[in-house]
């Protein structure tokens, strides 16, 4: 039973999917190549990254998959955080064959969830790029400002709450607040 | 005995330069390094990597003449992203032949970080306890290379607009006792447990000046740095200022060449040494840890 769970825990949290082309990453809190250089090589110990091209004045990441790739953005995070900076800014394109934006709400994308912002109600397909707007993925004063766009307390946290659980997701499934 | 740079026009030169040359460095700005050579700055080292140093000092004599060469290699971890440690030992010919003279451990802890795009504020607590079996007893407590102590500190850098500063402020205590007997006192007697308690601070700037545009991580970086160092003892009521340019050299992004002299502006307690130049390499190894 507690393996049952256990394992049910690590699906519900899971924050990966596939179909990820490509990330671009900004950090912050640096300008010299050395900086630069620690996120680089921090960023190539994922196994599952096929190459890093790197903008040095700029401090920009362009990250590539390899095929079937399962891509975990905290993870991603969490090398830029390791190298002793920060994540400015993450965009990802994904290929999507039709999907049905709703502003404000809440959308299970191949098992991940997404809580798409300021985009108004439409349908997207083929190649789109979003930007994450969670904590930590954007600067301290940007998320302050884009908090505008819900009143949910799942931005605060990253984690679906009880007032956004569905019948598949529980509470503390993480929720990737993004927008297009 | 021990006057030296207190020639009063002598200490007036330099106190002019030491004001012009802050002028020029915080007027000049291209991109900044939040790396020094003779301090250490708020940020540390990637997480899971490793640095290795090997730290050359070779520093003119004010006794008998003769100059000191102090060899001190160094090994750097991240243990986190907030956490850094240094292992460093040292070597001298202070006392005729070459030999082993004590080590140092010292960890760093980043209290916090402001970040923004090519800029942060970082904060960053440290502490150093060295050990050191040298007879040659100063007034001035070095843990580098010439006195057993503790040291334990604050240190805040800034960048901002492409300029990077940093400024550190500690306590330092001596675990050794100055004697009677030693070359270099210059009291005519023991010092009081208080006069074993100083405290050091530091304020380091620089910038980058090659390359203008970053292409590659195989690009040459060179910075050019200004610090000053010091220290006041708090029963002596005495202090030095040392004054240090450096170069740096970052080949590969990955290695690294300083070229630093220091001297004093202020060298009102006693040192085995207290001007030469630094020669250091720095190898850095990234997540070999993973």
């Amino acid at each position: 039973m507690k393996i049952i769970a256990s394992f049910l825990f690590v699906f519900l949290v899971s924050l990966s999917f596939g179909q990820i082309k490509k990330v671009n990453l900004q950090a912050s809190g640096l300008t010299c190549s050395m900086c630069s250089n620690a996120i680089n090589k921090a960023l190539k110990t994922i196994d599952y990254i096929a190459a890093v091209d790197a903008n040095i004045e700029h401090s920009t990441f362009e990250i590539t998959f390899k095929p079937n790739a399962v891509v975990n953005f905290d993870e991603l995070k969490k090398k830029v955080e390791g190298a002793g900076f920060f994540v400015a800014k993450m965009t990802f394109t994904l290929m999507v064959d039709q999907l049905d934006l709703f502003n404000d709400k809440h959308s299970d994308l191949n098992g991940t969830m997404f809580h798409f912002l300021n985009v108004g109600n439409h349908k997207i397909t083929g190649e789109n790029t979003f930007q994450i707007l969670d904590k930590g993925y954007v600067t301290a004063k940007e998320f302050k400002k884009n908090s505008k766009y819900t009143t949910m307390p799942c931005y605060q946290t990253g984690l679906m709450g009880v007032c956004c659980k569905n019948k598949e997701k529980s509470v503390g499934t993480r929720i990737y607040h993004v927008t297009i | 005995m021990l006057q030296f740079n207190k020639d009063g026009n002598n200490l007036f030169k330099k106190r002019w330069l030491l004001a012009f040359s802050f002028f020029c460095f915080i007027n000049a700005s291209v991109f900044a390094q939040e790396l020094f050579s003779f301090t250490e700055p708020a940020s540390n080292m990637s997480a899971k990597s490793m640095g290795l140093r090997m730290n050359v000092n070779y520093m003119k004599g004010f006794q008998r003449d003769k100059n000191s060469l102090y060899i001190s290699p160094e090994i750097m971890v991240g243990i986190s992203r907030k956490i850094m440690v240094h292992g460093e030992t040292f070597f001298s010919n202070q006392q005729q032949q070459f030999q082993f003279k004590g080590a140092s451990f010292y960890a760093k802890y980043r209290l916090f970080s402001i970040d923004d795009i090519h800029s942060h504020f970082r904060m960053a607590a440290f502490g150093r306890v060295a050990s050191n079996n040298s007879p040659m007893h100063t007034t001035a407590i070095v843990l580098n290379g010439s006195t057993a102590g503790f040291e334990s500190g604050l240190v805040a850098t800034k960048l901002l607009n492409k300029v990077a500063m940093s400024s550190s402020f500690s306590f330092v205590r001596s675990f050794s006792s100055p004697s009677l007997n030693s070359p270099n006192e210059i009291h005519n007697h023991l010092l009081l447990p208080n006069q074993k308690n100083a405290v050091n601070y530091t304020l380091s700037i620089g910038k980058l000046m090659l390359p203008k545009h970053y292409v590659n991580y195989n690009q040459v970086n060179v910075n050019g740095m200004l610090e000053l160092l010091g220290q006041t003892n708090l029963g002596l009521e005495a202090s030095y200022v040392d004054i240090a340019p450096s170069v740096q050299f970052i080949f590969k992004s990955k290695m690294r060449i300083d070229l630093g002299y220091s001297t004093p502006l202020v060298s009102d307690l006693t040192r085995v040494n207290s001007t030469g130049f630094l020669l250091r390499f720095e190898y850095n190894l990234f997540n070999i840890f993973n």
